[in-house]
């Protein structure tokens, strides 16, 4: 069990993230919703490259060859933050906008096109 | 300069471009920074081009930073494999940008010189998309596509439609990234790859749940862009909104690198794990095609906002393009990618066609347009045409592309597929005759009205015009006359046929990209007749006028032929499945997720 | 769907979505067990390679260079889009007249103390050099452009909220900022275009890669950290500026 905890909270976070989505009933939560939903490839990607024993991948201050995590997830990691703040930035940008020419962050209420 | 130096500029060059116009843009003034826009594409396009006739059948591999791959095949850097296929693509997406950037030199007075920067990003990244051989490089090319269209589906930003559409875009496709991620993750833990070519030589021929797993979320991910049906709620509220030339590039090119992106994972990674169960995926693949083909063929014929009309008829048509991947054949994935261009050249074109009709007459529902557009006949003319390439009749390229699928339904035994695809051509082809028989002949009764129809957009220029300036309707005339011209290629079929083997070739593209073994190219073979191709599609092209007319003169004619008044007014739970609503969408993915999940484990597991 | 029935129908979704997940998790690698190759052999060809201690930066900004590329693009193409969305457009231009008068009565509003503006002037700067130093030395150590580029940008933040608005328009508001941002973007893909120059392909490390650990090792990756580090800050100044902007307007008209 210990041994997929990452995996396990993983989708644990994702599934969580996916029912905030869906039951929101404010745009500035739901985005807020789909950044946790976001959280859960974190912990994915950084499980997936841990090494038991594996320090940072830094060698400034240790030996070449000490036994070190795999730097790649970390930057896939960074890549994908920036993949978030981005869009949380515009998504958010659309909240503000639709708050000032609908007067509303109801989803509900903003649903003009339908059918 | 040899071809292969060339793949990094049609990425490099517009982006550096975009980032000049978004520095100097107001200092340089509009029509500079147009100007300069439309040359960076129109470059682009001639150097997709000569990337196109360079690997023609000949698939080549760009290492970037010259990181080569080491012993034991560890691919440490990043790659371009650029074959027949994603050229072509990328050729395409050329093309629709250069058309989408001369439509809008009279539109948009107002986007501070951010339009044009957007617009060459969004081409840049759809060119890197069809051109990459690198899982992970993929996602940020899709994130790079994504974002430059979110913003720019969200560029009228004085309605609450358009926050609506570009807002359940963003969030549907972001939440489509996700799954992406996670199943990048999922394989990289397996293989610690991240090149196709590493990652399928990884794998091999062996599959467990984890890989199942991870093709399910990355074709997920990948569906929710191609608008597949549960996934594709989003496509028809973003289109509506869009500004006609941003339509031109989500419909004619973006949806279907989705589609794309789907057959290169499954042919570069996952096809050795799940040979033993081809027939499997492939019925699943297909059913959700025919789902996808005929709720998008009632959505469309129901819809009356000419944008949303034809945001449905795309939706149909990714249903007859994912039965092309689906099939698992490379006679149809040659079919594919042939119908992949003609539709979205035909489909670019139409979109700017419903952009002057926006321009000229204020309006776009078809309700409020009955007979406004009597004068109009050019413009009713590349409708009409547009509407027949719609329904794959000849002499349009969409015949070739959907005879060649048809054909290898047929080898597998799917001979109903067929049938399905000629639904979807004769409704989507027959919306479109009946929108242009009302708008622009006064045909008929009144169109009944619909919600969506009833939102007024904001016409995209300033004052109301006379006549159809050339930098709207030259466009959108080379366009669809451009799915004719495509037909006219000689040895087109057995071209892209052979293309499409080099394609699915897992061991030929491994040793290409790895080893830099150049593969044979495959012998061209006689294509089969297309008669009863021609039938079929004179037969829905026929089907498709008198649906038209028969919705057009409900009230004259009696009898069963009422049934297309209620076709018109569409299906009241299917209407009302597309709320509007984000938490739906979402909800409905996580459904579609799940019974696709469930399919693949009941079916698919060893 | 009513909120009730949506809800039903996601939490049956879901518990298949689980189920699903729960599957496939059985044949993962267990936590720890990491199988590579991609780690183990950059872990040992890096330092020798490229001159660089932080094996992270290295993948980053070189052997990946590609992907930074279009990620720092995508941060760019969002940047545009909320300047975008943001625009004053027509129907609003009498609103932005007002504006700036509304703005400078918001500034007379807020009471600072001295206590506060002169931390928050020490913190600017503690901030800024924090920032650089951050961003020079990506190739050594944690952290890099985007890091430092991040605390730099929140340094005219700081300045807004030690009550000194006008300082922080002028800030904001130079062209500096929008070179920094562009400037930044299209360097990258110039540095990368260098390299063609040199009959190299796209991206390839072509200076000389100096004495590991030395602040100019490691090629073209202290380069291009700079030039993103450059790109974060503008973006991040131009995104903080714009909402900015747009809450004070939202504030004056509910006034």
């Amino acid at each position: 069990m210990l041994n997929y905890l990452t995996y396990i909270v993983a989708a644990w976070i994702f599934l969580w993230g996916l029912y905030g989505i869906v039951t929101s009933k404010n745009l500035v939560h739901q985005v807020v919703c789909a950044a946790v939903l976001q959280t859960s490839t974190y912990v994915l990607l950084l499980g997936i490259g841990f090494k038991v024993g594996g320090t940072a991948p830094i060698f400034a201050d240790i030996p070449v060859g000490t036994s070190v995590v795999d730097p790649l997830v970390q930057a896939l990691m960074l890549t994908d933050i920036v993949v978030e703040a981005t869009v949380m930035a515009l998504l958010l940008s659309m909240v503000v906008k639709s708050n000032e020419v609908a007067g509303t962050v109801d989803p509900e209420e903003l649903r003009v096109l339908t059918g | 300069m040899t071809a292969t130096t060339m793949f990094p500029l049609p990425i490099a060059i517009p982006l550096a471009v975009a980032a000049f116009i978004a520095l100097s843009g107001k200092l340089l003034g509009r029509r500079f920074s147009d100007a300069l826009a439309i040359a960076t594409a129109a470059a682009n396009l001639w150097m997709t081009i000569s990337i196109l006739r360079a690997t023609w059948l000949q698939p080549q591999t760009y290492w970037f930073g010259n990181w080569w791959p080491r012993a034991h095949d560890v691919a440490l850097g990043i790659c371009f494999t650029v074959d027949s296929v994603g050229a072509s693509l990328a050729v395409l997406a050329s093309l629709l940008t250069t058309a989408g950037l001369l439509f809008s030199w009279e539109i948009f007075e107002d986007t501070e010189n951010h339009f044009q920067p957007l617009m060459l990003i969004f081409m840049a990244a759809m060119c890197g998309f069809s051109y990459t051989g690198d899982l992970f490089n993929l996602f940020v090319f899709f994130e790079l596509m994504s974002v430059a269209a979110f913003a720019l589906c969200g560029l009228k930003t004085l309605e609450p439609a358009p926050l609506q559409g570009a807002y359940n875009f963003g969030l549907v496709n972001t939440v489509g990234a996700f799954m992406i991620v996670m199943g990048i993750g999922l394989l990289y833990a397996r293989t610690g790859a991240l090149n196709f070519a590493q990652v399928g030589r990884s794998l091999g021929s062996s599959s467990d749940a984890l890989v199942l797993l991870a093709f399910l979320l990355i074709s997920v991910g990948y569906m929710v862009k191609a608008a597949i049906v549960p996934f594709h709620f989003w496509l028809a509220d973003a289109h509506a909104v869009s500004p006609s030339p941003v339509c031109v590039l989500f419909s004619g090119v973006m949806v279907e690198l989705g589609i794309y992106a789907v057959a290169r994972v499954y042919w570069t990674m996952f096809q050795g794990g799940l040979a033993a169960h081809t027939r499997e995926l492939r019925a699943i693949l297909l059913v959700m095609a025919a789902i996808t083909a005929i709720v998008g063929a009632l959505m469309c014929y129901a819809e009356h906002h000419l944008k949303r009309l034809l945001a449905f008829s795309t939706i149909a048509h990714a249903g007859l393009m994912l039965a092309g991947v689906g099939l698992l054949a490379p006679k149809a994935l040659g079919g594919f990618s042939l119908y992949v261009l003609s539709h979205g050249v035909v489909k670019g074109g139409l979109f700017l066609c419903a952009g002057i009709v926006l321009h000229r007459l204020r309006k776009i529902g078809e309700d409020h347009l009955h007979g406004e557009g009597k004068g109009m006949w050019w413009t009713a003319g590349l409708f009409l045409l547009g509407a027949w390439g719609l329904a794959g009749a000849p002499p349009f390229g969409t015949l070739l592309g959907e005879s060649m699928i048809s054909d290898s339904a047929k080898e597998f035994h799917q001979a109903w597929l067929p049938y399905i695809f000629m639904f979807a051509e004769i409704v989507t082809a027959g919306a479109v005759f009946r929108a242009t028989f009302r708008i622009f002949f006064g045909w008929g009764e009144l169109a009944p009205t619909d919600r969506s129809s009833q939102i007024e957009e904001k016409p995209e220029t300033d004052e109301e015009e006379e006549n159809v300036p050339a930098v709207m309707f030259v466009p959108a005339a080379v366009l669809i006359l451009l799915g004719i011209a495509l037909s006219a290629v000689p040895n087109l079929r057995s071209t892209a046929e052979a293309g499409a083997q080099l394609f699915t070739n897992q061991f030929t593209y491994a040793q290409a990209v790895l080893q830099n073994v150049e593969p044979a190219a495959p012998a061209l073979t006689a294509p089969e007749p297309l008669t009863s191709s021609i039938v079929r599609s004179c037969i829905a092209l026929a089907l498709a006028l008198l649906l038209a007319l028969g919705s057009l003169f409900h009230k004259r004619i009696g009898g069963w032929l009422k049934f297309t008044h209620s076709l018109e007014l569409g299906n009241p739970i299917l209407r009302k499945a597309h709320s509007g609503h984000p938490g739906d969408y979402v909800a409905w993915l996580s459904f579609g997720t799940a019974l696709l999940g469930g399919m693949f484990v009941w079916f698919l597991r060893r | 769907m009513s909120s009730r029935a949506r809800t039903i129908f996601f939490l049956i979704s879901a518990a298949g979505l689980a189920a699903v997940f729960a599957w496939g998790f059985r044949d993962a690698p267990p936590l720890g067990d990491y199988r590579g190759p991609y780690g183990d052999v950059v872990t040992q060809v890096a330092g020798y390679e490229r001159h660089a201690t932080d094996v992270v930066n290295a993948i980053n900004y070189d052997y990946r260079g590609f992907d930074t590329l279009g990620e720092e693009f995508i941060f760019f193409a969002s940047v545009l889009g909320v300047l975008l969305l943001f625009r004053p457009q027509k129907e609003k231009e009498n609103e932005a007249k007002n504006d700036s008068k509304e703005q400078e009565h918001l500034e007379e509003e807020l009471p600072v103390s001295d206590t506060l503006r002169v931390s928050m002037q020490l913190m600017v700067v503690i901030m800024i050099v924090f920032g650089v130093y951050i961003a020079a030395h990506g190739q050594l150590t944690p952290g890099g452009g985007f890091q430092g580029g991040v605390i730099l940008a929140s340094a005219p933040l700081v300045v807004y909220l030690s009550g000194n608005a006008e300082t922080f328009e002028r800030i904001v508001s130079s062209p500096l900022i929008k070179l920094a941002e562009s400037g930044g973007a299209a360097g990258y893909a110039i540095v990368g275009a260098a390299a063609l120059f040199f009959g190299a392909h796209f991206l390839t490390n072509i200076i000389p890669l100096g004495m590991t650990g030395d602040l100019f090792s490691s090629g073209t990756i202290a380069v291009i950290s700079a030039l993103v580090g450059l790109e974060v800050t503008g973006g991040f100044v131009l995104l903080m500026k714009t909402y900015l902007q747009e809450i004070i307007v939202a504030h004056g008209e509910k006034k």
